[in-house]
């Protein structure tokens, strides 16, 4: 089953992804004009020149890739895909206040029992899958200092 | 002669407990990572990349370079079992493997099929490589900064062509990534550019937690739309011994593997061009040799025509990566992208400045294609455990790999961020249909580019001349030009009738 939908010519995505890259490139080219400088008679080219230059091929490329997106069908975005995202940025702010490990560890309970529905079996040998490569092989291994928290930092410092 | 004495020299470098350990567990995460569907070589490799900063470079790359090449063994073995090919090289394997194991009821045989002509292609391409590495490095020292710059475009261009189905977007991304290896400290001049006045963004965009967002968490926020799919395994059960192919088998197979071996490795040389092209010229130019039974239906010949063909090129793959500094693939970057984290400068001086390191590599992979033949026959009977591993317990596994990788390449949450962010981006990009590589090659490439482009122009005082003056740059600007023109002139070639009309 395709999940693309027959939404021909109106904007959207596709759309929306062309012309951010064209923003871009004018920005790049206002900059290296502006700021960075594009070309010196004596010392030659400049930090801006080689971007510039690459933001003009880029720009000109927006600009066929615009005009061919019209054709193409636009695409689906099935809303439980964020939940990976979603889950990321949890952790990330959860590792603020309680360290990256216990964030990854409560992630994995919470994602596999209640997201997920598996068993307590399964949740637990997974956890203890997860744990081993990132205890053994990043903490223990390579030594990878993780942030401890807010709340760790406040008992302990 | 001398390259093969260097080869054995190689070989002393890499018969180190620590390299064959390296090679060894490389063999065995690359046949598990290529045969889970929805992984694939590219996001393998990037998703291992911070394990190995603990490792000297010499062990690092043989461990990645061994992931690579058993990646191409695994991609096989969920085309011949389940019907869905494990990356893009496999889909050709399907064609006949999945016949072969449901139709004649032989997937045993299918899966040893595989893994032979795998093994034939692969020492062909190692062969080939180990004589064509030294000689592309000698050409390469001829080349200067207007050549270099040529053919770096040539090469960053034509994978953003051949990649995909829509060339402007190929073009539009390799641009992209060009742009984003800008951002940070001019390399030639030493002054900021582009930080937008962050201090993260002073030092660039971190390699490793890009790619790993790019390739990996990108595809795991895919894999969330087929976290319920079963993976259903046409057999109960698979042991070595019934797995055996019989003589008659072995004569099918030998000629066509043969012949693909050496096929593929020259496809895998051409920038862009790798190993899944190399899997469908491999089956196509199968069809014009005769076959015991009709291509499609299950037959030896076709199984051993792509996997030959894959492995070929993925060896052959490493001859322009030492030789010009020049990747063929994806994956092929995220190899480079680790070289250069670890000091080394893979180009022309290569062979002469690090020969431990160069013939260490290619040794390595003689021994990756031995090791992974005998760990492909050895899991047989474990390979419906490995593929029934549900994708939705995969999700959280991967996630975590990626968070932690990220973190661990800067100790900083700032490499969580950089992955979140290139993540989101991969996963919207390649749902608008456009494919990541291209963006994550002209990344690696960008530095080397602008210095050679820069260097041209200092030379010339400005003139474009300089890139038609001299007959490899000339060659090399024409097929750029013809490469970027293409989609302009595609359409009035169809209107004036001189090209079809691409039927999808």
């Amino acid at each position: 089953m395709s999940t693309e939908n027959p939404q021909v010519r109106k904007f959207g995505t596709k759309q929306f992804i062309i012309i951010a890259l064209a923003v871009m490139s004018i920005a790049f080219i206002w900059l290296g004009f502006t700021k960075y400088g594009f070309w010196d008679e004596f010392k030659g080219p400049r930090p801006g020149f080689f971007p510039v230059i690459i933001s003009i091929g880029m720009l000109v490329a927006s600009v066929l890739a615009l005009v061919f997106s019209f054709k193409e069908s636009a695409p689906s975005w099935p809303k439980e895909n964020w939940l990976v995202p979603l889950s990321v940025v949890a952790i990330m702010l959860a590792t603020f206040i309680i360290g990256l490990l216990p964030s990854i560890a409560i992630y994995i309970v919470v994602w596999l029992r209640w997201l997920e529905k598996c068993t307590w079996k399964t949740t637990v040998v997974v956890f203890l899958i997860i744990m081993a490569i990132v205890v053994g092989a990043f903490v223990l291994w390579l030594g990878v200092p993780f942030p401890k928290g807010l709340i760790y930092n406040a008992l302990f410092y | 002669m001398e390259n093969f004495q260097m080869l054995m020299q190689g070989f002393e470098v890499l018969f180190t407990f620590q390299n064959i350990g390296a090679t060894i567990f490389g063999a065995i995460l690359g046949l598990i990572v290529g045969a889970m569907p929805g992984i694939g070589s590219l996001a393998g490799v990037a998703l291992l990349l911070p394990l190995t900063f603990r490792f000297n470079p010499t062990t690092a790359i043989i461990m990645l370079g061994a992931l690579y090449y058993a990646n191409m063994y695994g991609g096989a073995f969920s085309s011949i079992l389940l019907g869905i090919p494990g990356d893009g090289p496999a889909v050709m394997t399907l064609m006949d493997g999945y016949p072969m194991a449901t139709k004649r009821n032989r997937p045993g045989q299918a899966l040893l099929t595989s893994n032979i002509s795998s093994f034939i292609g692969g020492t062909i391409g190692m062969l080939i490589l180990t004589f064509m590495g030294p000689a592309l490095a000698e050409i390469g020292l001829k080349f200067g900064p207007a050549e270099m710059t040529a053919l770096l475009l040539v090469a960053m261009t034509s994978i953003g062509w051949l990649v995909g189905e829509n060339p402007t977007k190929g073009l539009l991304l390799t641009m992209f990534g060009i742009l984003l290896a800008s951002m940070g400290m001019d390399t030639l001049s030493g002054s900021p550019r582009y930080d937008f006045g962050s201090i993260y963004l002073l030092g660039g965009i971190p390699f490793t937690p890009f790619v790993i967002g790019m390739v990996g968490f990108s595809q795991v926020i895919k894999l969330m739309g087929e976290r319920h799919k079963e993976n259903k395994v046409v057999v109960n059960k698979l042991t070595i011994k019934g797995s055996m192919i019989t003589g008659h088998d072995f004569k099918r197979m030998l000629m066509p593997a043969l012949r693909s071996g050496f096929l593929g490795t020259f496809v895998g040389v051409l920038p862009g061009a790798g190993a899944t092209t190399a899997a469908f010229m491999g089956y196509a130019a199968q069809k014009s040799f005769k076959s015991e039974e009709p291509l499609g239906s299950g037959a030896i010949e076709g199984i051993a025509a792509c996997e030959a063909a894959n492995n070929g090129a993925a060896a052959g793959a490493f001859a322009p990566l030492l030789a010009l500094g020049i990747p063929g693939s994806g994956t092929g970057a995220v190899l480079l992208g680790g070289l250069m984290m670890w000091g080394l400068n893979p180009g022309p001086l290569l062979f002469t400045n690090s020969p431990d390191f160069a013939w260490g590599l290619i040794a390595s992979l003689f021994l990756a294609n031995l090791i992974t033949l005998m760990i492909a026959w050895g899991v047989i009977p474990f390979l419906i455990k490995i593929l029934s591993v549900p994708t939705k317990l995969m999700i959280p596994i991967i996630t975590v790999v990626c968070i932690v990788g990220s973190y661990s390449t800067s100790n900083s949450m700032y490499g969580v961020l950089i992955m979140f962010i290139s993540g989101m981006l991969g996963y919207v990009l390649t749902k608008c249909e456009y494919q990541t590589a291209p963006a994550l090659l002209a990344f690696v490439l960008a530095p080397l580019l602008e210095s050679n482009m820069r260097k041209a122009f200092i030379i010339s005082q400005g003139s474009l001349g300089i890139f038609f003056e001299k007959p490899i740059s000339l060659v090399f600007m024409i097929l750029l030009l013809s490469i970027m023109l293409f989609p302009i002139v595609r359409p009035v070639l169809v209107r004036l009738g001189l090209l079809k009309k691409k039927v999808k």
